[in-house]
Formats: C-alpha cells, sequence, structure tokens
C-alpha cells in the first residue's frame, strides 16, 4: 500500500475528525499518510481555535463534543497519537498562512513543517490522494 | 470483570472512547507486545465489534472472538 496524501481544505468538525481517524488508523496499521492542512482546513488548528472549541459544525459535530458517556479525541489528539505510533506526516499550508501573516507558532505543536503545493505534489506523487 | 474462555495476557479498558480510540489502543498494544500475546479490548464503542475483526483481517494476527457483557464488549487478539 503507498499510502494516502490527504489535502485537508474544510474546517468542519466532522471533517477534520473523520480525516484523524482513518488518518490516525492507517498509520498506525504502517500505511504510510501525510496530511496537507490549507485554506479552512489549516485555520482549524489554530491553538486559540483549538483551545476554546470554535469549529464551525452540524448536528454530529455537536453531539460528538457534547456526549456524556463516549469520550470523543479531539482530530488534533487523534493525529498526534498517530505519530507515536505510526508513519505520518502533517504540514501546514505556506501560502494560507502568509495570507493572514502567521506563522507555525500560531497552531498547535503538531506540525512537521510548512509546505508549498509543489512540496505537497512531490510527496504525494506515489500516494493515493485524497481531497477534503 | 466477568469470566472468559480466552485467558487473555493483556487488557485494554477502552470502555467510554469512540472510534477509533479503541482500535488505536489496540493497535498500539500489539505493536509492543511479544508473539502468542492474546490481548482482550474492552469497549462500549459499538463500531469495534467489526472494525477490530476488518483490521486483524489485513495483518497477521487472529481474531480469537467477542464476549458481551452488559453495556460493553470484550475482543480477543492472539499477537501473530
Amino acid at each position: 500500500m503507498p499510502g494516502y496524501a490527504i489535502v485537508l481544505a474544510s474546517g468542519k468538525l466532522e471533517r477534520l475528525q473523520a480525516v484523524s481517524n482513518i488518518a490516525s488508523i492507517a498509520a498506525a496499521s504502517d500505511v504510510p499518510v501525510d496530511v496537507f492542512a490549507t485554506m479552512d482546513g489549516l485555520e482549524a488548528f489554530d491553538a486559540e481555535t483549538v483551545a476554546n472549541g470554535d469549529f464551525e459544525m452540524g448536528p454530529i459535530g455537536r453531539a460528538m463534543l457534547e456526549h456524556e458517556e463516549a469520550d470523543m479525541a479531539l482530530f488534533t489528539e487523534n493525529l498526534e497519537r498517530a505519530r507515536d505510533i505510526g508513519d505520518i506526516e502533517v504540514f501546514a499550508c505556506e501560502m494560507s498562512m502568509d495570507m493572514l501573516g502567521k506563522d507555525l507558532d500560531a497552531y498547535v505543536d503538531l506540525f512537521d513543517d510548512v509546505l508549498g503545493v509543489a512540496g505537497f505534489l512531490n510527496r504525494a506523487r506515489d500516494k493515493q490522494v485524497v481531497f477534503v | 470483570m466477568s469470566e472468559t474462555a480466552y485467558e487473555p495476557d493483556v487488557t485494554i479498558d477502552a470502555r467510554g472512547a469512540t472510534c477509533p480510540g479503541p482500535l488505536m489502543d489496540l493497535i498500539g498494544k500489539v505493536k509492543e507486545a511479544e508473539s502468542g500475546t492474546v490481548i482482550e479490548l474492552l469497549t462500549s464503542d459499538s463500531g469495534s465489534k467489526n472494525d477490530v475483526p476488518d483490521w486483524v483481517d489485513e495483518t497477521d494476527h487472529e481474531y480469537l472472538g467477542i464476549e458481551e457483557d452488559e453495556d460493553y464488549w470484550r475482543l480477543y487478539v492472539k499477537v501473530a
């Protein structure tokens, strides 16, 4: 299995969770995964946004956050855990950061590096690309 | 803890955690366990019932079975 290159362009909680769930199980199963967070998908990793749980979400996202009996790990925790036991790298889109005048310090401490489109395409060449 | 027919060497209590927590816990343990280790996974996430055997299917490990308790399940995996 050559692995997945996931373009995460959505800031919607349900999509962030779905990406982190699939990416983390794939990586933990020794399937290489690259996650390229861009546009709204990158902004969901903003440290303040994560701290406040201030995500765009629908009914399932709200249910996940409010469920009393189920303990749902946030997408950031899933990805962090996947890095501990699997083959996964997470990249931040340079252009999105430039537009907002931000650097990696503004985001949760999860990113391996900053990447442009060419860098992403190089890494994605031998992988299946998934756009979310 | 209820009686089980599988004689586990290790127990992971992932009750309360949602997908993919229980499976991640299991994979983490499988990776560090010695060959022949029988792992018991306690989960209240009903998705684990299919997800764990589906994951084991793609590996060399062995899915031994499942037992049901009142509000959770016990799944057994033997490490290859």
